[in-house]
């Protein structure tokens, strides 16, 4: 086979689906009951579904924010400083993610499925692996819960033993919180610790959705 | 329900160009009933954005948009480990197995196979070049620049002249 004609042994399709019943499209299309089934079954599509976690997620953050801040307002003395504080840079972080979240969903309403592949999948794509740039974001809290529990007097009267351990624990959430908001990003995702980290199933479609973004790009190229 | 959309010509239409789901489907799905649940996704998402329709563009334009965003998705959702999509149960039959009408059959069957194993967004371009469809077209399908499109069609096809020929030796 010298010279192959790739559309002419493609053209081949049409003449077999025609003969072939590969697909019972045709009642289908003509069935105006049916499309109306169709509708309701696929009223929870993938996009919807994804929706629906984000939405579940701003709830449960709201509803997070709420509780953290009717403590604060119940602790309004000097006593409570150092809760109001780390409760306080809790709330802001979880509403910033809670923001995040809200422009996702606004984000997945407005994907058209009629714009263009390049356009519509890289969308969907970062949609799907940003959710982990919130988990970044969240990181940020650790340090907080390391010292909601803390009051002035307390601090007055610690030895200075008490002081290292508050302060190095303290610390080190720090670093932690501080690298693991730095590092968890699309970009590492090829690194081992990352791998190890987003191992889990429940992680899967967000990686994937990371090398997709890579292939989108190379898609895009034009060399 | 949108009345204009479910009326019968939106319907006539789709129905005249239903060769573009089913080649899309076969492509992106393994079994049969992927392939029956990504057409009812194709349809359904032809039916839901019948307003969109921009009249600047062919509605076969619009419609390859539409069936090649939902199925790259849906490959991405249903594709396990597997990068590639083999052919399988309720694969169209090639009955004639003897005679002239052979080899055709056979390279159809390796072309489709060779498509089938391309990645998702190479494997659209590709169905769209087959097709028989401009580089102008494929651009607006795509949303990639003409040249662009002309140089990835040339390696792609390369690749798969490459194998057809490598396997009828």
């Amino acid at each position: 086979m010298e010279d192959i004609e790739l559309q002419k042994i493609w053209a081949e399709y049409d003449r077999k689906l025609e003969e072939s019943r590969v697909l019972n499209l045709q009642s289908w299309a003509l069935n105006l009951k049916s499309f109306e089934a169709i509708q309701m079954q696929k009223a929870k599509t993938k996009l919807n579904r994804l929706a629906s976690f984000k939405i579940g997620a701003v709830v449960l953050g709201i509803v997070w924010v709420l509780f953290l801040s009717f403590l604060i307002f119940n602790r309004l003395t000097w006593q409570g400083i150092i809760f109001n504080i780390s409760a306080g840079m809790i709330v802001l972080i979880t509403a910033i993610a809670i923001i995040v979240y809200i422009k996702h969903v606004v984000l997945i309403r407005q994907i058209d499925n009629s714009e263009n592949i390049v356009d519509t999948q890289r969308k969907l794509a970062l949609l799907q692996s940003s959710t982990i740039r919130i988990i970044g974001i969240l990181w940020l809290q650790l340090p907080f819960y390391a010292t909601f529990f803390l009051t002035p007097s307390m601090l007055y009267n610690w030895s200075m033993w008490q002081w290292l351990i508050v302060i190095s624990v303290t610390g080190l959430f720090t670093i932690a919180a501080l690298w693991l908001y730095k590092n968890i990003s699309y970009k590492n995702k090829n690194k081992k610790w990352f791998r190890v980290l987003f191992n889990s199933t429940e992680w899967t479609s967000v990686t994937r959705a990371m090398f997709f973004l890579d292939e989108i790009e190379e898609f895009k190229k034009n060399n | 329900m949108n009345k204009q959309q479910a009326n019968p010509a939106f319907l006539q239409l789709i129905e005249q160009n239903r060769g573009i789901i089913f080649k899309i489907c076969n492509s992106y799905c393994a079994s049969k009933n992927d392939r029956e649940d990504l057409a009812q996704e194709i349809i359904y998402q032809l039916w839901k954005s019948g307003n969109n329709f921009d009249g600047n563009y062919k509605f076969t334009t619009w419609m390859y948009r539409i069936a090649l965003n939902v199925a790259i998705s849906f490959y991405r959702k249903t594709a396990k480990n597997s990068a590639t999509v083999s052919l399988s149960e309720g694969d169209i039959d090639i009955e004639d197995k003897t005679g002239e009408g052979y080899e055709t059959e056979e390279n159809f069957r390796l072309l489709q196979q060779a498509v089938n194993e391309l990645k998702e967004l190479d494997r659209a371009l590709m169905i769209l070049y087959l097709e028989a469809k401009s580089y102008r077209e494929i651009a607006e399908v795509t949303g990639l620049t003409e040249t662009n499109v002309a140089t990835r069609i040339n390696r792609i096809k390369d690749k798969l002249k490459q194998k057809l020929l490598t396997v009828n030796k």
